[in-house]
């Protein structure tokens, strides 16, 4: 069935978990397709760059020809996110306008036009990463909260329809990582020795998607708090305030 | 003290359906301000008497947010004791796919616009201790018919979560999922639920459902058979 080298497209690409997924790629043969706002910083030079600011509607419309004919793929890695943390009302209307646009529009629209044109080979995996928050609220994220709850229902939603293409969906919750993008928005003073390296959290989410999981919670201590955060979601809730809510500056 | 004064309650989405069966529950106690796309010479004559009108298009989320503001100015309002952000279109998914334009004016109309508004309005509620009500739907938990909608709900009721405890003591925040009503939103969605739409309720009784629960502040409460053959749309708490 396969013809060639499999091929894998990382949106967010460039940093973070999504580099690390790349860097995973890379070395177990697949070719990458990355998008990102800025060229990758590792100086990778094997990948297929596809630069794109996810919260614009133009520059995305712009690229999706080129995003299908990327293809088609044997993995797709839909990754790119942004948070804004703060008060809910004190952050600027245009940021909570960017959060929606890039974590759960974007990877909608790409989702829904890799679908529509074919560009997934059958026994292909597509993963939506979402966020640990899931399970737990994120006051303090209020907008980012909406938006990776969001996305993980619109592949929950998704996922007979993909199934009846051969494709199988799955949707990544991982909790804090050791990446720029978690450093910037975690509080001052918080614990940084415990967020998962990004290294293990891509090696965690792609064998789950590899075997076809419906979703994948990188990490025991992860997958604790999110059962622990079903069954009590209020104090669970009611700790993360603690945590995160109450230590914000502004 | 709920139920014994009169309120004043903004209604978006409040010339039809549910948003229009609860005003018509609420206009004869409270002083109401309902919202829609539609103008006002569109909408004239359906709705309840006394009730004020403003045009906030949410496929402009910012713009709706905006507008709401200024028409509560308008109205001479200077607090908010309910605001009740129940507008929302579906639109089914062709052929399992929903296009990226449905994606694009869901994730506004429904999320965007409500989430923009709930900052907008916040001063209001907060300066009269009110209740900020979003309207999600049973389909938040999924949907292959309509995913667009179920990411949109979803997302409102991760929002809601959030914000409930970031307002804490300030404005008490809510997530209501009403069951299928019989209302023209899946006419409009171009969905059509054939006969299982004799087992929808009627928009009355969720309006009723609605209202006890906005009294209550709970969050989050699914208002469907359930709650309804429990008596929900007439025990309950007055609002
Ligand atoms: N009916 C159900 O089975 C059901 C079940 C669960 C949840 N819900 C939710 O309940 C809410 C009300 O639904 P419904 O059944 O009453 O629907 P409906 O009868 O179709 O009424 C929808 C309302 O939303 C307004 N609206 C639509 N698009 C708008 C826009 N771009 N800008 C401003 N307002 C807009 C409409 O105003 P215009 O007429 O001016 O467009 C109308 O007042 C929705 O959030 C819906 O998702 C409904």
């Amino acid at each position: 069935m396969k013809s060639g080298p499999r091929r894998a497209l990382v949106t967010g690409g460039s940093a973070g978990l999504g580099a690390a997924l790349v860097d995973w790629l890379l070395a177990n043969g697949y070719e990458v397709v990355v998008l990102d706002r800025d060229r990758p910083w590792t100086g990778k030079t094997s990948v297929d760059f596809i630069r794109c600011d996810l919260a614009s509607r133009t520059e995305l419309d712009g690229v999706l020809p080129d995003l299908v004919s990327g293809g088609p793929y044997d993995l797709v890695f839909l990754n790119a996110g942004i948070n804004a943390t703060g008060k809910f009302e004190a952050l600027d209307p245009r940021t909570h306008v960017e959060v929606l646009r890039v974590n759960t529009e974007a990877p909608m629209v790409i989702a829904a036009a890799l679908f529509e044109a074919k560009a997934c080979r059958a026994g292909a995996a597509m993963v939506f990463v979402a966020s640990l928050s899931h399970f737990t609220g994120y006051p303090g994220a209020a907008s980012y909260a909406a938006s990776k709850d969001a996305l993980a229902i619109y592949a929950r939603s998704m996922r007979k329809y993909a199934a009846s293409r051969g494709v199988s969906l799955t949707v990544a919750f991982p909790g804090p990582l050791k990446t720029d993008h978690a450093e910037r928005y975690s509080p001052e003073g918080a614990d940084g020795s415990k967020r998962m390296d990004p290294d293990r959290a891509a090696s965690l989410i792609l064998t789950d998607a590899l075997a076809g999981k419906k979703t994948s919670i990188p990490g025991a201590g992860n997958r604790a708090f999110a059962v622990v955060g079903r069954m009590f979601p209020k104090p669970v809730t009611a700790m993360m305030r603690r945590l995160l809510y109450d230590r914000l500056k502004s | 003290m709920i139920g014994a004064r009169s309120r004043r309650i903004l209604i978006t989405g409040g010339n039809a359906g549910l948003g229009l069966a609860l005003a018509k529950k609420l206009a004869r106690r409270h002083s109401l301000l309902l919202s829609g796309r539609k103008s006002q010479n569109e909408v004239a004559g359906t709705l309840p008497p006394g009730a004020g009108y403003v045009v906030a298009d949410q496929s402009d989320p910012e713009k709706s947010a905006l507008a709401l503001v200024r028409g509560i100015r308008d109205f001479g309002w200077d607090g908010l004791d309910n605001a009740v952000l129940n507008a929302g279109i579906g639109i089914a998914a062709v052929d399992g796919v929903d296009s990226a334009e449905a994606i694009r004016q869901t994730l506004d109309v429904n999320l965007l616009a409500a989430i923009l508004q709930a900052r907008a309005l916040f001063p209001l509620l907060k300066k009269s201790s009110g209740t900020l009500t979003l309207i999600g739907s049973v389909a938040h938990k999924g949907s292959a018919t309509i995913p667009a909608y179920a990411a949109s709900k979803a997302g409102l009721h991760g929002f809601a979560r959030a914000l409930r405890s970031e307002w804490k003591g300030q404005v008490a925040v809510q997530v209501l999922h009403p069951g299928p009503a019989k209302t023209d939103i899946h006419e409009k969605a171009g969905y059509d639920p054939g006969r299982m739409r004799a087992l929808f309720l009627a928009p009355d009784d969720i309006a009723a459902m609605m209202a006890s629960a906005i009294a209550s502040r709970r969050s989050p409460a699914t208002l469907s058979w359930v709650r309804y053959l429990n008596g929900g749309a007439f025990t309950g708490r007055r609002l």
